[in-house]
């Protein structure tokens, strides 16, 4: 779901580049009119739009990206022709500073008060006031692992810690049946600092110094630093560990399943604490219908609705109010719905200025090659 | 270049091919070759003596190229067989043969200069660098192209590469050369010089040269001897005098030079002479033959003599009216028309200089030839 | 009117030229020479007419060079580089020694299979591009079909995906045909009477290849090489998916620069400095493809 086909993403950023902001076929907001969403792939259940344009006569226009940075290419462009659109958490206030998107209208948005208050507090650094975003699906990242190999390899040892993809004593054991990290060096940075006992959010250069250190004496026993391979692998049985993305993992997990391969998945977030994400509605600046875009989201805040997309994309949501309607199997997994204890050791990860951030991935260049 | 008297000259008394006891260079034994179930080259048997210039003379597409390349070994002959001193060619790989070719488009070898090109196949022989400077240097002087051992290909002219590729396939001191139309892409003028020059170099060489040519005057000038091919057979070999005043056929005397021809019957044997009953008339003529035979009189057009008075004697006396006439310089042909639909070739050497035109269209003419400068053809 | 007709047809390569490549290019030298902001578009300075001249040159004096002197300072690029060009040669070579072998097979087969077989050559371009690069993960992937087969014969597994030797592969199995095609072009043109000439002279068919096809050859070779290493050299796609995380190449480089970084300037600059590096084989492939159409 949040697999990251950079592949993908870079032939459409040159084309894009090539081509320049591409105007909207039809953009006058007329009755009904149309609805356009740029959303992660396969990240919504069409059911629900097709009942969203049966309520609201709403015509949708669905694309979808893979990841992050090719959303924010695009939307910094401008003149997307989109309404809506779905970034994570951490890059809310690079939106909020380019002035890429637009306040909401809260008359328009009646569910607001079915957000779960835990939820918007983790969110209110990013967007504060709540005056931009309107949470979708949330997640984690942790370690997805076959059990199997793991245990034969690290006899008697829990995997609920970083330690077992951290510490190079570990790691030599996992090496030869291949370790997966991200590559996603603000996502792997933030664990990385957490795991050292600092702020996943430093402003320091000596802490991520500290942070390359540790990954650079990791980086010889990871067969691959990858943001979506790993599924694949995990499922197959190819590898057994990976740093991954919750609803990544779950799904290797059902792959697996589905196959009868006989590799059984597991996910865990580690006891030192890890760093959960959001994916929220936002509305860019220049957005043809944003009445349109409002009447969506007004809908994705009614709980049986966003208890039905839960339901598909096997992610929680934001909606306290939805959590009893979402499957049960899916809402008593801890996997999916964090525990309350669980839930306190998580952290959300902020926006990095320009400088550090080109710090931070130069920094995570020298981890990826080495040099 | 001095000229052909001397060169003919000194060789009154080579005819080896006379000679029961001489032994032939190269024989054909019976060759044929076909292509796809086309026959190319059709029992071809040819003796080829050393240091002999032989010529391969025929309509394009008779099968000239297609014998050489089985000399060259390049085809492999479906019957029969090739001899080389004796020796059966047959197992022989073309690189293996010391046979060299000159191929009909030159073949030069693009990337390499005039001087490599030359001392290609003398590396192959294994031959010491000092001597392959040495032979470059003596090849360039031959065909007269001294200084020209670093250019390429593309910077010499037609006549500069035609001689390149002559040096180059002589250079390894081949046995026979074989040449494929060497002179087809020269200009008249370059193809005449040519013609002698390289009756000297095979001269002063002593190597044996088999030429491949469609154009019937180059193949009299420089060969000892002539094969006439047609339709992958060989019709006739002789030397050029033999080929031109005694054809073996209609084909020959059609081919060789122009004829005129008289069908008719064979009326009367007289000695070395025959009577003819055609329909224009009793002509007289040298040959052999049975009373009764189909027969056919060949007589050259130069061997016709255009008269403007009637003349006295009767025989092989023609008369008509001038249809058409081409001046040629040295020549004046004449076209007789001598009943309606029956037309004569006849040529007149200009042997003295006038502007005036003895003779035009319409005006009547009595043509007449000698019995002994006609021939009669059974075939 | 002719006239009129032909001097379009001489301006229209111009145009194109101006138009695809000119244009794009004016572009991204000037995004090289500006630096991010936070805002949309995410690069100053914006060129901004309304105010004429003095637009113009408050949008000039904005330009400068600081992104190529990090360029300069930081080895990471010149390693990219030197890496990108090493890879890309080495490609190239190894297309060389294989794609040879298939062009010669070709043209010295008769005229009918050779058609069937320049097809199959470029039959596998009728698939995806991706899809045929997944196929290779399937293949090289430790529990892959490659060990499979290694592991019937009896031989020890190979780990090879996520390594250099895996990009190399992928790029020599996805820019054969363009190998193959140029060396197929020139042999196949080559004059059958040279290869005799040679024979007759007593070259025996190895020498007769050594000394005369294969230096023939060599303008098909280079106008191959030239044509794959260009683009291999920039190559993301396969190095992403195949490669390791040490496979360090500029299409990444590029890649972090634009999307990690959110750096277009410096995306620009690095882009920039690749085709200012591949100027001079570009200008040499245009003179061998002018050797080799003449
Ligand atoms: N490789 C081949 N395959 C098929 N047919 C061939 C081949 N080579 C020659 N032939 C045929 O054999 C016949 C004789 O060809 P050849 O080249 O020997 O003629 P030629 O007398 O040299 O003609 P030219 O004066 O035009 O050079 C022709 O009908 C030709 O089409
Ligand atoms: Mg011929």
């Amino acid at each position: 779901m949040r697999g990251w086909l950079k592949a993908l993403g870079f032939a459409a950023a040159v084309t894009l580049a090539a081509c320049g902001p591409k105007a909207p076929e039809d953009s006058a907001p007329q009755a009904g009119g149309t609805l356009r969403i740029y959303n992660w792939s396969d990240y919504i259940d069409p059911a629900l739009l097709a009942q969203f344009t049966k309520e609201t006569g709403i015509k949708v226009t669905y694309d979808t990206f893979d990841s992050n940075e090719v959303l924010e290419t695009k939307v910094l462009q401008g003149n997307t022709g989109y309404d809506l659109v779905v970034p994570s958490n951490h890059n809310v206030p690079r939106y909020i500073t380019a002035g890429a998107i637009a306040p909401l209208d809260k008359s328009q948005l009646p569910g607001l008060d079915k957000l779960s208050s835990a939820t918007m507090l983790h969110m209110a650094p990013f967007d504060p006031g709540a005056k931009y975003a309107v949470p979708y699906m949330q997640g984690t990242i942790g370690i997805g692992y076959n059990e199997d190999a793991v245990a034969k390899r690290l006899p008697g040892v829990k995997v609920d810690s970083w330690a077992v993809v951290f510490d190079p004593a570990n790691l030599a054991k996992l090496k030869d049946c291949g370790v997966y990290f991200l590559d996603a060096s603000e996502d792997m940075y933030a664990v990385a600092l957490n795991y050292l006992g600092k702020d996943p959010n430093s402003k320091l250069a000596a802490d991520y110094k500290a942070a390359t250190a540790l990954l650079m004496k990791a980086r010889p026993y990871v067969r691959k630093f990858h943001s979506s391979e790993y599924i694949e692998a995990l499922a197959n049985g190819d590898i057994c560990v990976a740093v991954g993305y919750s609803g990544d993992v779950l799904q290797a997990r059902s792959r697996a399943a589905e196959a009868k391969n006989k590799v059984k998945i597991a996910y865990a977030v580690p006891k030192e604490g890890s760093q959960v994400w959001f994916d929220v509605f936002t509305i860019p600046r220049d957005a043809p219908n944003p009445t349109a875009a409002h009447r969506f989201m007004a809908f994705m805040l009614r709980p049986e609705i966003i208890a039905k997309a839960s339901n598909f994309t096997e992610y929680a949501n934001a909606n306290a109010a939805a959590t009893a309607l979402v499957d049960e199997a899916l809402r008593n997994d801890p996997n999916v719905y964090p525990t309350r204890e669980l839930s306190d050791r998580l952290f959300v990860t902020t926006t990095k200025d320009q400088a550090l951030l080109r710090d931070v991935n130069r920094q995570w260049t020298k981890v990826l090659t080495g040099r | 270049m001095s000229g052909r008297p001397q060169i003919g000259g000194a060789r009154q008394t080579f005819a080896p091919w006379d000679d029961p006891a001489a032994r032939p260079l190269v024989r054909f034994e019976g060759v044929s070759k076909g292509f796809d179930g086309a026959v190319a080259v059709d029992d071809v048997s040819l003796s080829i003596y050393e240091r002999e210039f032989f010529a391969l003379l025929g309509p394009s597409g008779c099968g000239k190229t297609t014998l050489m390349r089985l000399l060259a070994g390049f085809e492999t002959p479906d019957a029969g067989r090739i001899l080389l001193e004796g020796r059966d060619l047959g197992p022989e790989p073309p690189h293996r043969r010391p046979v060299h070719m000159m191929f009909q488009a030159y073949a030069l070898f693009p990337h390499l200069s005039v001087a490599e090109n030359i001392a290609f196949g003398l590396k192959r022989q294994g031959v010491a660098r000092a001597e392959i400077a040495a032979r470059i240097e003596e090849m360039l002087a031959l065909v007269k192209l001294e200084g020209l051992g670093r250019r390429r290909p593309d910077q010499l002219s037609g006549g500069q590469r035609q001689r390149v590729a002559l040096a180059r396939a002589l250079a390894p001191r081949p046995r026979i050369l074989l040449l494929d139309e060497p002179m087809a892409a020269l200009d008249k003028k370059l193809r005449e010089e040519t013609q002698f020059e390289l009756m000297a170099l095979q001269q002063t060489l002593g190597t044996t040269f088999m030429i491949v040519t469609h154009d019937q005057d180059e193949a009299m000038v420089v060969a000892d001897r002539i094969a006439v091919m047609r339709e992958g057979r060989i019709v006739q070999v002789g030397r050029p005098v033999e080929i031109y005043e005694a054809p073996a056929d209609r084909y020959v005397a059609g081919f060789v030079g122009d004829v005129n021809l008289f069908e008719g019957r064979i009326a009367a044997c007289e000695g070395p002479l025959i009577r003819l009953a055609t329909d224009d008339g009793a002509l007289d003529a040298e040959g052999a033959g049975v009373v009764g035979d189909a027969a056919w009189l060949a007589v050259r057009p130069e061997k016709v003599a255009v008269h403007t008075e009637p003349p006295a004697d009767g025989r092989n006396r023609l008369a008509g009216t001038v249809l058409d006439y081409g001046y040629l310089g040295d020549w004046t042909t004449y076209l007789v028309e001598t009943r309606p639909g029956r037309t004569i070739r006849a040529a007149r050497a200009n042997a003295t200089r006038t502007l005036l035109r003895p003779l035009g269209c319409g005006d009547p003419v009595w043509l007449t030839f000698a019995p002994s400068s006609a021939v009669v053809l059974t075939k | 009117m002719r006239r009129g007709r032909v001097g379009l047809a001489a301006i229209l390569p111009f145009l194109w030229l101006a138009l695809f490549f000119a244009f794009p290019f004016l572009l991204v030298t000037k995004l090289s020479l500006s630096h991010t902001v936070l805002a949309i578009p995410p690069y100053a300075p914006q060129l901004d007419l309304s105010q004429g001249l003095a637009g113009l040159k408050v949008f000039l004096d904005g330009l400068d060079t600081t992104t190529y002197a990090r360029l300069a300072q930081d080895r990471l690029y010149l390693d990219a580089y030197l890496s990108s060009l090493r890879i890309a040669a080495m490609a190239a070579v190894l297309l060389l020694l294989i794609g040879y072998p298939i062009a010669y097979g070709i043209s010295r087969c008769p005229p009918g299979l050779r058609l069937a077989l320049v097809m199959a050559v470029i039959l596998p371009f009728w698939t995806s591009f991706l899809i045929r690069i997944y196929a290779w993960i399937a293949i090289l992937k430790p529990a892959g079909i490659l060990n499979a087969a290694l592991a019937g014969l009896g031989l020890p597994p190979v780990d090879i995906l996520n390594t250099e030797t895996a990009v190399l592969l992928g790029l020599v199995y996805a820019y054969l045909p363009f190998m193959v095609l140029p060396l197929y072009a020139v042999l196949d043109r080559q004059d059958e009477s040279l290869i005799e000439a040679a024979q007759d002279l007593g070259a025996t068919p190895l020498a007769a290849f050594w000394r005369v096809t294969f230096p023939l050859s060599l303008p098909g070779a280079a106008a191959g090489a030239l044509l794959c290493f260009i683009p291999m050299a920039g190559e993301f796609v396969i190095p992403d998916l195949l490669g390791g995380s040490e496979t360090l190449m500029l299409g990444r480089v590029i890649w972090t620069e634009f999307f990690a970084n959110r750096d277009w300037p410096a995306a620009s600059a690095v882009a920039i400095v690749l085709l200012a590096t591949l100027a001079v084989p570009i200008l040499l492939f245009e003179r061998e493809q002018g050797k080799v159409l003449s």
